[in-house]
C-alpha cells in the first residue's frame, strides 16, 4: 500500500504537470479566442434575472428586447444577418453572473454582452468581459464606477452624479421641508449622498433622512419620524416597488398632504398601478417618457402598447433602445468583438430612441439631455405644467 | 409614539399569525417548517388573485384562502415531512426548504413575478383617536388575528382533536399508545397552522398594500425569530413574541432607521435567548441528546474509498479541468470548491461535532470581509491575509455562539441561523467599516510565483489545492483524540460530560476549527470575484451549505466534496429551463432529500 504522504506528493506532481500543460490558460489574457463565425446569426448574451426577487425586470427586459428583435430581423437583420439573444438567468447575484460572463467570452459566436441588471452583479463580471474584450453593455447600471471597470464597460443609464441634483430640485421646487427616504443599496446610497451633496451647497433644507430597507414592507415607523418632523415634501429614492409602498404608506400615516419627488427609477405604470390614489399628484423625473411627440418615440410607444397592451416605462424603453444601439455597432463594425467596441468608440451620430443622436463620452455614458418633469394625474403620467 | 406603537402592533400581528403556525408544527412534529413562510406568500397571492381577478368580497377571499393554504399544508405534510418521520429531523427541515424553493418559484410562475397591489378592501385612515390616525383595516386586523388566536386557543383545549394534538405535542409515543391517531393529528396541526399562515398573508397583503410572490421571506425570518422569542411550541409565547418582535422593531426603526431592521429583529433574539435559553414562555427541558441529528448516525455510516481511489479522483481533479473543460465550467468547478470547502467546516461542526448550524455563511462572510478589506485597505498581501481570515472567522464564530452553550436541540440551530442574519446584517449597517451595501470592490487578485492568479484554471488550482489540505485536515481530526471527543459529544452529551469531558469547551473549539477553514473560504471567495457586499452571504449560503453536508453525508469528508459537486452543479446544469430553473432545482433537491436522507456518500447500516 502506497502511503498517503506518497499519494500527496504524486499528486501535487501530476498537478504542476497539468498547471504547466495548461500554461496558456493560466495566463488569463483570452483575447486570441477563436474568431467569431463570419455567417449564421448573431449572437448577444443577456445576463439577466429571470427569476427571485428581481425576476420582474428580466421580463420588462423581455418585452423591449423583443420588439427590437422583430423590427431588425423583420427588416433582414444586420447586413443580412439575423440577431439571436442568448439568455442566461444569473438572479441579478454576483455568484451566477461571474460564470454566465465566463460562459459568455468562451463562446466565440458571442458579439457582445447585455446586462446584468444591478450594478453589483454586473461589476463582479466585469473583469472577465474586460480580459475577454468583449463589450458589456450594462444598460440599467447607474453606478457612478461601472464604467471605470474598463474599457468595454459601456452604459446608455444616467449616472447618479446627473440625475440626484435634478431630483434635489425637483424637491426644492416642490416645498421647503425635505424628507428623504432611500433604499439601502448600493444605487440608494450613491445617490443619496450626492443628493445631499447638492442639497447642502445649494441650502435646502433637509428635516429628515433615513436608509429604508430595499426589499422592507413596512415603512411606516420610518414615515412617521419625517411626519413628526414637519416634512412637506417626500422624497423618496427607490425603484416603483419600494416608491409606491412608501407613497401609500405615508398617505396612511397622515402625510397625505405633502408633495412627493421620485428619480426616473420609480418611473413605471406600476407604479401608479401598486401605489393607487396615494399617488395622484407626485411628481417625476425622467429621461424617457411615452408622451414625447419625437416620431421615433410616437412609433415606439405605439407599437409596444399594440403588442403588450400597456405603455412602456423606462426600463422597457431602455432593453429596447440598448438591442438597438448594439445592432447598429455590429453594422458599422467588421463583424468582430473587437469592432464592437471600436464602433460604439468612434460612432458620432449613434441612432437611439433615448437619446437622440448621439456619441458616447469619453467614460463610455452618454450625457443626458434635461430630463422632463411628469407629474401623476387621474391616474396617468402628465408633462408637469401641462 | 402611540402611532409607532400600533403600527408595531398589527405588523406583529402577522408574525403573531405565522408563528402560531410554526410552533404547532414544530410541537407536533418536531420539525422546522421552513415552507411556512412560502404559505404566507401562497395565501397573500392567492387573496390578491380572488379579491382582482374573481372580484369576491372580503368574506369569501378569506373562505378561499383558508382551503387553498390548508390544501397546501397537508401537501407539505404529507410529501416532505410525514415520509421523513423516522429520519431525523434535520432530514425534515431540508425537506421543507426545498419545499419553500418549489412553492416561491412555482408560485412566481404561476401569478407572474410582479409586484401588485393588494386590494384594501377596507378603508385605512377613516378612524381616530387623540390626533392618533387609523383605520377600519388596523383595527380589523388586529380583532381577526386576535380573535383566531383564541379560537386555537378554545379549540386545543375544548376539543377532542385540539386535546389530541397538544397531546402529542407532549409526548409523541405515549400519545401513540394511548390510541390517538398520529398521522391524522399531524395532518390536522398542518393544516391548522397553514390556515393560520394563509390567513395571516391576506391580512398582511392588506396591511402592506403591495405583494409579490416572494414577500414570504422577510416575514418568514421574523416569524422564525418570534416563535423562537417565545419558546418553541408555546402557543402564548409565539403570540407573544410576534407582537412584542413587532412593538421593538417598529421602535428600533424608529429610532436607528429603517435599514437597521433586521439586526435589531436578530440581535433582541439572541439577547433573549442569552438571558432565557428556552425563549420568554418555553419550558427548561431537562438535558436531552440532540435531537437534531438523533439517531443519524447509527442509522448511516460512510462509504470509505481506498487510498489509490482518492489518489485518482486528486489527480483527475487537477487534470480533466486542464485538458478537458471550457472556461466556463472551471469557473462553475471553483465554485464547488470554494463551496466544498465552506461545507467541510460544517462537516466538522454538524457532522462531528453534531451542531447543527443554519449560520455558516457568518464565519464565510467575516474570512472574505477580512481578506478583502486587509489587501484593499492596508495592501497586505493574499497570502498573509489569508490565515489572518481564517483566525478573525474562528475567534468570532465562537465568540457569537458562545451564549448557545446553553441552548438545546433546534435552538441552537436557530441561534446559528440568527448569527448568519446578523452578520450579514451588520455588514448592511456598519458602513465605517464594511462600506455598507456598496461593498468592497477591485479586490487584487493573489500572486503566485510572481504572475497574477486571476484566469478561471489558475485560481482553480490554486482553489483545489487549498481544499485537498483542508480535506486532510478534516480527515486527520476525524480520527483524532480530539474527534474521537466530539464524537462522544453528539452522541451523548449527559455520559459525555459525566466521563469529565467538558462539552461546552469541545463545541466551541468545533465551532472555532470550522469558523477558520469557513473563513479561508470566505477569503478564496473575495478574491475570486474580486467584489463582495453583504448580500453575498444571505440566508441561502448557509442553507446550501448545509444542504451539501447533508446530501453527501454528514459525516463524511468526502460527502461534503460530492455534495457540492452535485448541489453548485445542478443549477448550472439545468440553465436551459431558464425561467422554471430555481423550480426544477427546488423539486430535485426534494426528491434527493427524500430518497437518500442519509446522503449520497452515506450507506444505511444492515
Amino acid at each position: 500500500m502506497i502511503s498517503r504522504r506518497g499519494l500527496f506528493t504524486a499528486a501535487a506532481g501530476v498537478g504542476a504537470t497539468a498547471v504547466l500543460a495548461s500554461c496558456g490558460r493560466l495566463s488569463g489574457d483570452q483575447a486570441a479566442a477563436a474568431p467569431a463565425p463570419a455567417a449564421g446569426p448573431i449572437f448577444f448574451g443577456v445576463s439577466a434575472p429571470l427569476s427571485g426577487a428581481s425576476a420582474e425586470y428580466g421580463k420588462i427586459w423581455r418585452t423591449g428586447f423583443d420588439l427590437a428583435l422583430d423590427e431588425i430581423n423583420g427588416a433582414g437583420g444586420v447586413n443580412g444577418r439575423k440577431i439571436e439573444l442568448l439568455w442566461e438567468d444569473t438572479q441579478s447575484d454576483q455568484k451566477q453572473s461571474v460564470p454566465v460572463a465566463q460562459k459568455f467570452a468562451g463562446d466565440s459566436r458571442v458579439l457582445a454582452e447585455l446586462g446584468d441588471f444591478a450594478s453589483p452583479a454586473s461589476m463582479a463580471a466585469s473583469p472577465v468581459y474586460e480580459k475577454a474584450h468583449l463589450v458589456q453593455f450594462g444598460f440599467t447600471n447607474s453606478h457612478p464606477d461601472f464604467t471605470k471597470g474598463g474599457e468595454y464597460m459601456w452604459s446608455t443609464s444616467t449616472t447618479q452624479q446627473d440625475h440626484a441634483p435634478e431630483l434635489a430640485e425637483l424637491a426644492k421646487s416642490l416645498g421647503t421641508k425635505q424628507a428623504v427616504y432611500y433604499i439601502n443599496t448600493d444605487w440608494g446610497k450613491t445617490t443619496w449622498k450626492l443628493y445631499e451633496e447638492h442639497a447642502k451647497k445649494s441650502g435646502f433644507e433637509i428635516v429628515h433622512s433615513e436608509a429604508v430597507q430595499a426589499d422592507g414592507s413596512d415603512f411606516r415607523p420610518s414615515l412617521i419620524n419625517g411626519r413628526d418632523k414637519g416634512a412637506d415634501v417626500l422624497v423618496f429614492i427607490a425603484y416603483y416597488q419600494a416608491a409606491a409602498l412608501l407613497t401609500q404608506q405615508a398617505k396612511n400615516v397622515g402625510l397625505g398632504q405633502a408633495k412627493i419627488a421620485l428619480p426616473s427609477s420609480a418611473y413605471s405604470p406600476q407604479y401608479i398601478a401598486l401605489g393607487g390614489e396615494a399617488t395622484e399628484g407626485a411628481q417625476l423625473i425622467v429621461r424617457f417618457h411615452p408622451g414625447d411627440p419625437r416620431p421615433q418615440v410616437r412609433e415606439f410607444v405605439d407599437k409596444y402598447q399594440k403588442r403588450y397592451g400597456k405603455q412602456p416605462d423606462d426600463f422597457g424603453a431602455g432593453a429596447y433602445d440598448a438591442l438597438k444601439i448594439l445592432a447598429w455597432a455590429v453594422e458599422h463594425s467588421d463583424g468582430t468583438r473587437e469592432g464592437v467596441r471600436k464602433a460604439l468608440l468612434e460612432g458620432k451620430d449613434i441612432p437611439s430612441l433615448l437619446y437622440g443622436p448621439f456619441a458616447f463620452r469619453e467614460d463610455r455614458r452618454v450625457t443626458t439631455p434635461k430630463s422632463t418633469r411628469l407629474v401623476v394625474k387621474g391616474g396617468a403620467f402628465t408633462l408637469a405644467g401641462a | 409614539m402611540l402611532d409607532t406603537a400600533l403600527a408595531g402592533l398589527v405588523n406583529g400581528s402577522s408574525y403573531a399569525l405565522l408563528a402560531l403556525g410554526l410552533s404547532l408544527i414544530f410541537g407536533v412534529a418536531n420539525v422546522i417548517n421552513f415552507a411556512h413562510a412560502s404559505v404566507f406568500a401562497v395565501g397573500a397571492m392567492s387573496g390578491w388573485w380572488f379579491s382582482v381577478d374573481l372580484d369576491w368580497p372580503l368574506w369569501t377571499v378569506l373562505l378561499g384562502v383558508v382551503a387553498v393554504t390548508g390544501l397546501l399544508g397537508l401537501v407539505i405534510n404529507l410529501v416532505a415531512v410525514t415520509p421523513l418521520a423516522k429520519a431525523p429531523p434535520i432530514a425534515a427541515l431540508l425537506s421543507t426548504f426545498a419545499v419553500s424553493v418549489v412553492v416561491d418559484n412555482g408560485a412566481q410562475l404561476v401569478f407572474g413575478p410582479e409586484t401588485r397591489r393588494f386590494p384594501a378592501l377596507l378603508a385605512t385612515d377613516n378612524l381616530g383617536l387623540g390626533g392618533l390616525r387609523f383605520g377600519t383595516l388596523d383595527v380589523t386586523i388586529l380583532v381577526v388575528a386576535i380573535g383566531l388566536m383564541l379560537l386555537l386557543g378554545w379549540f386545543l383545549r375544548a376539543t377532542r382533536y385540539g386535546r389530541a394534538i397538544r397531546a402529542v405535542a407532549q409526548d409523541r409515543d405515549a400519545a401513540a399508545q394511548m390510541g390517538i391517531p398520529l398521522a391524522r393529528v399531524q395532518n390536522l396541526a398542518f393544516v391548522v397552522a397553514s390556515v393560520l399562515g394563509g390567513v395571516a398573508g391576506v391580512l398582511g397583503g392588506m396591511y402592506l398594500n403591495n405583494i409579490s410572490p416572494t414577500v414570504g421571506s422577510t416575514v418568514g425570518m421574523s416569524a422564525f425569530a418570534a416563535a423562537t422569542l417565545g419558546g418553541l411550541g408555546s402557543l402564548p409565547g409565539a403570540v407573544a413574541g410576534g407582537l412584542l418582535l413587532g412593538v421593538v422593531e417598529a421602535f428600533g426603526v424608529s429610532w436607528w432607521g429603517g435599514n437597521a431592521r433586521t439586526l435589531i429583529t436578530f440581535a433582541v433574539l439572541l439577547l433573549v435567548l442569552w438571558v432565557r435559553p428556552s425563549g420568554l414562555f418555553g419550558k427548561r427541558t431537562p438535558l436531552a441528546a440532540e435531537p437534531m441529528t438523533g439517531t443519524f448516525f447509527g442509522a448511516a455510516r460512510t462509504v470509505r474509498l481506498k487510498p489509490w481511489q482518492v489518489a485518482v479522483a486528486a489527480v483527475a481533479a487537477y487534470v480533466v479541468p486542464a485538458v478537458a473543460l471550457d472556461d466556463y465550467t472551471v469557473q462553475i468547478g471553483v465554485q464547488v470548491v470554494v463551496y466544498a470547502i465552506l461545507a467541510l467546516s460544517l462537516t466538522l461542526v454538524s457532522g462531528q461535532a453534531g451542531q447543527i448550524s443554519l449560520g455558516q455563511a457568518a464565519p464565510l462572510a467575516i474570512g472574505a470581509y477580512t481578506s478583502a478589506l486587509l489587501t484593499t485597505a492596508t495592501g497586505m498581501d493574499f497570502w498573509l491575509s489569508l490565515p489572518v481570515a481564517g483566525v478573525v472567522a474562528a475567534v468570532l464564530s465562537v465568540v457569537l455562539v458562545s451564549p448557545s452553550w446553553r441552548l438545546r436541540g433546534h435552538y441552537v440551530s436557530i441561534a446559528t441561523l440568527a448569527t448568519g442574519l446578523l452578520v450579514a446584517a451588520a455588514a448592511v449597517n456598519f458602513d465605517w467599516l464594511t462600506n455598507g451595501p456598496s461593498g468592497v470592490s477591485a479586490i487584487p487578485p493573489p500572486s503566485l510565483f510572481g504572475a497574477e492568479v486571476s484566469a478561471p484554471l489558475a485560481v482553480y488550482f490554486l482553489d483545489l489545492t487549498i481544499l485537498l489540505v483542508v480535506l486532510l485536515l478534516v480527515v486527520r481530526l476525524r480520527r483524532s483524540t480530539l474527534g474521537r471527543i466530539w464524537s462522544a459529544v453528539r452522541e451523548d452529551e449527559v455520559a459525555a460530560r459525566s466521563s469529565g469531558i467538558a462539552a461546552a469547551d469541545y463545541k466551541s473549539l468545533a465551532f472555532g476549527i470550522g469558523g477558520f477553514v469557513a473563513g479561508i473560504g470566505g477569503a478564496l471567495f473575495a478574491q475570486q470575484y474580486g467584489y463582495i457586499d453583504p448580500s453575498v452571504f444571505g440566508i441561502s449560503v448557509s442553507l446550501l451549505a448545509l444542504t451539501i453536508v447533508v446530501l453527501g453525508g454528514l459525516n463524511s469528508p468526502l460527502g461534503a466534496v460530492v455534495g457540492a459537486i452535485v448541489l453548485v452543479g445542478l443549477p448550472e446544469a439545468l440553465r436551459m429551463l431558464e425561467e422554471t430553473r430555481m423550480l426544477t432545482y427546488g423539486l430535485l433537491l426534494l426528491a434527493v432529500v427524500l430518497f437518500r436522507p442519509q446522503g449520497l456518500m452515506g450507506k444505511v447500516a444492515r
